[in-house]
């Protein structure tokens, strides 16, 4: 086994030490990277997804645009949503998984200098 | 010999691991029979639920009521071994006082730790994760000798303070929060003592449900008592030592083997809180899980500073415990809840941040800042488990509270203040196969219940308008969250009432969603006072609304003066048929909605448990509104197109991010939150707290 499934959508090709979408297969960059760098990003309106249910108030179930924003990774060729995150509006975007490579490919027994293998 | 400071003790807290063993417990293992042990392990379990059990059926506050109780066996250096509870926080917080009371009273001749003594304790330095949070212990001696501790921790929702309820959003220093006792004895003798009592109920607003808690505690603990005392006479004391020992050291051993399974890495998620307690607020709790081997180190470096003058700050200690809320409920589901889980755990806090509170800060919205915080538990800790047991990645429940705070006079005449239970009924967090639960409780109380109305109507004013699922109350995706649910409160046959609410999330979501999963909305409390819902229910001919967004319907009957607010609401007075209406949550969601099967949706739509909006606009199927009949072709040809507009709309990350960073909160959202965007920047360096 040297592809590893890391999350609802995200396969590892631990040879390769690409990210793949689970889905369709789409490259998603190095492993050692954050695989969001190969998705297509979108910021979303918050009403689109949190309508407001009270007209006219301060509060109606939709978040403050000053406090928070949406948005969304796709991959880029079947465009599902990989994942997306709220954040207030300019945060970094997070790198969230980063794995030690060199040690996942020991538990699979394979070598630390594999084919591929190339960062960045 | 004492070793009082008349000050906090630094030093107790750290020992949050299980005491290095004693001579006694290394000889005796050596002769513990394991089948004798498991049956042993067994019976000390069944005595904890006994006293879990107890307690709630004696209790008089609501959460002790509905199952917020956590009843142990602590070893005689206070570790806690055997524990019965749903709150797991107490698994790893519940054994300081014991340390305490073991480290100080024990050869100090003025207080001494005898036969029949009992101690009380609610200082959540020692104690909890707020000072609502209180608890009692007796020893258990045996032909003399110390053989254990036994211990049963409760939230009592009144803690005196500048707000009734057990929570103080306007609190600006420990000394607004009301009680905060340190481990104290209360009873000796197998009596308590009256005049301890009577203070303690003289610096709480309910003291009849202060007094009831305690001895409810204590019965409780008695009753254990019995049990154990049996249980050593049969087996010996060495064996009972050894094998309370045994189930420590076999916990920290199961913990770290299960750590050690998972990938190695790093895995991140910061936090954001949008209140400081009386106003709006953006505040960061940067989560960084490093696992490594066969531990897990929280690193919580560059996290907002403390607050100072608000009550939005955490002991690490109360961080600790509540992420072993999620350790004990869902990475160590199958171990016992004891603190030799923390055998694999590690953890680093900056010295000055809201999550290391010092001194004499507040930490009276505790709760909220732990809660924030073990949300990042539940999405890295997703992360970090999918691979191993998919299983164990599943979105969070609702974390924001909006709990209805209340003091005054009832509907008797009586002194009352409390909280109402509804937090007990948040939906879960959705799942890779499933959707996450419907009004299921609350994610650091799971064995909690949201009682009937008609129970919380019998001794407090209320008269509820309804309570019911609320649609609009989760997170949406591939499998949505579980619904939370919107209630009506009418103040009924008091005019000498508060009302206010304990909450976060009014403005940035409290709880998130999973894989591409969405959030669970913002919630907010409505109130109207000076309503004429009393009038329109005695002339009987209007039909009233049954659920909340009836309420928000542009047509709604109720007249008066309406208003909105955060959830972190200052109690305000409330008097006879004024109303209040709020949420609680339900869980995030868990993968794309465009992946949901449209039959799940239809589903929900026949049980109100989705709203049309999001049917249509969320997870785009097109039916057939009046039949609610699938249109199959309509459907994949909408969601086709979906895809299509997210890909039109999208930018390269790269190209995306150059324009996003050039974003930031307004000034006025940032006062507390340190350096933009990461707090502690350009900040002096400063020394780490960190355990042994
Ligand atoms: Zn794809």
């Amino acid at each position: 086994m040297t592809k590893l499934r890391i999350t609802e959508y995200l396969d590892l090709d631990l040879v390769a030490e690409r990210w793949q979408c689970n889905r369709c297969g789409q490259d998603l960059g190095a492993a050692q990277a954050n695989y969001k760098e190969g998705c297509l990003v979108a910021e979303r309106d918050l009403a689109e997804v949190h309508p407001p249910l009270l007209e006219g108030q301060a509060q109606s179930y939709t978040p403050d645009s000053q406090y928070c924003r949406l948005v969304e990774f796709y991959c880029p060729q079947c465009a599902t949503m990989l994942d997306n995150e709220y954040l207030p509006p300019g945060h970094p975007i997070t790198h969230e998984i980063e794995l030690d490579i060199a040690a996942l490919k020991q538990k699979h027994g394979l070598a630390a200098n594999a084919a591929g293998g190339a960062k960045g | 010999m004492s070793t009082i400071a008349y000050s906090r003790d630094h030093e107790v807290v750290q020992r949050l691991r299980p005491e290095p063993m004693t001579q006694a417990e290394i000889d005796a293992q050596e002769r513990i029979d394991p089948v004798e042990f498991d049956i042993f392990k067994h019976k000390m379990h069944m005595i904890a639920l006994e006293g879990k059990e107890t307690t709630m059926k004696l209790g008089a506050s609501t959460a002790m009521r509905w199952g917020d109780v956590a009843f142990g066996v602590f070893t005689r250096q206070g570790d806690l071994s055997v524990c019965a509870t749903g709150i797991y926080h107490h698994a790893v917080l519940g054994q300081i006082p014991l340390k305490y009371v073991v480290k100080h009273w024990v050869n100090e001749p003025s207080v001494g730790v005898k036969e029949g003594d009992s101690f009380f304790y609610n200082d959540p330095f020692y104690a909890g994760v707020h000072n609502a949070d209180m608890g009692l212990a007796v020893p258990v001696f045996y032909k003399g000798e110390l053989m254990c501790f036994i211990a049963a921790a409760v939230h009592t929702g009144e803690a005196g303070g500048t707000e009734p309820g057990g929570t103080c959003n306007t609190a600006k220093t420990k000394y607004d929060e009301g009680l905060l006792v340190p481990p104290i004895k209360i009873g000796e003798n197998y009596q308590l003592r009256e005049d301890i009592l009577n203070m303690l109920a003289a610096m709480t607003r309910d003291p009849r449900t202060m007094i009831l808690d305690i001895k409810a505690r204590l019965a409780a603990a008695r009753i254990a008592q019995r049990r154990v005392l049996e249980v050593i006479e049969e087996k010996g004391p060495e064996f009972f030592i050894g094998g309370l020992r045994r189930i420590l050291t076999q916990t920290g051993e199961a913990a770290r083997r299960r750590v050690a399974q998972l990938n190695d890495g790093v895995y991140r998620q910061p936090r954001f809180l949008d209140t400081v307690g009386t106003e709006a607020g953006l505040t960061k709790i940067n989560l960084t899980l490093i696992k490594k081997g066969d531990t897990i180190t929280m690193d919580f470096e560059n996290s907002s500073p403390m607050l100072e003058g608000r009550p939005m700050n955490s002991f690490f200690q109360g961080i600790l415990g509540l992420s072993c809320v999620y350790y004990c409920g869902w990475l160590f589901h199958d171990l016992p809840a004891n603190n030799g889980l923390l055998e694999a755990i590690d953890w680093r806090f900056p010295d000055d941040a809201m999550v290391n509170a010092k001194g004499d800060a507040s930490t009276s919205l505790a709760p909220l800042v732990q809660t924030c915080f073990t949300q990042g538990m539940f999405l890295a800790g997703a992360r970090m488990t999918y691979n191993y047991d998919s299983s164990r990645a599943v979105a969070a429940w609702f974390s924001g509270f909006a709990i209805p705070t209340f003091g005054g006079i009832n509907q008797f005449g009586e002194g009352i203040a409390d909280i109402t239970p509804e937090i007990n009924a948040t939906g879960c967090g959705a799942r890779p196969d499933m959707d996450g639960v419907d009004a299921a409780g609350a994610f650091f109380a799971t064995m909690s219940d949201c009682s009937d109305v008609e129970a919380t109507e019998a001794d407090r004013p209320f008269l509820y308008t309804f309570r019911n699922f609320f649609n609009s109350s989760y997170g949406h995706g591939k499998f949505r969250g579980g619904s939370g649910v919107g209630f009506g409160l009418m103040v009924h046959d008091t005019n000498r009432f508060m009302l206010g609410s304990m909450g976060g999330g009014s403005r940035f979501p409290s709880t998130l969603g999973l894989f591409g999963g969405y959030a669970v909305p913002p919630v907010f409390v409505q109130t109207v006072h000076g309503s004429n819902l009393k009038d329109l229910m005695a002339d009987g001919h209007t039909p009233l609304p049954n659920k909340l967004a009836g309420i928000y319907a542009p047509d709604a009957p109720e007249q008066g003066n309406k208003a909105t607010s955060e959830v972190n609401m200052v109690v305000k007075p409330f008097n006879d048929g004024d109303t209040y209406y709020v949420a609680v949550g339900g869980g995030g969601g868990y993968g794309d909605p465009l992946e949901r099967e449209p039959e799940s949706v239809l589903k929900d739509l026949r049980a109100d448990r989705v709203s049309h909006f999001a049917a249509r606009e969320v997870y785009r199927i097109v039916y057939d509104a009046e039949t609610l009949r699938l249109d199959v072709a309509a459907t994949e040809a909408l969601r086709a197109d979906s895809r299509k507009a997210r890909l039109a709309r999208a930018k390269p990350f790269a190209e995306f991010v150059r324009t996003w960073d050039s974003l930031s909160p307004p000034q006025e959202a940032l006062r507390y939150y340190g350096s933009w965007p990461n707090p502690r920047e350009g900040m002096l360096p400063v020394g780490q707290l960190k355990a042994a």
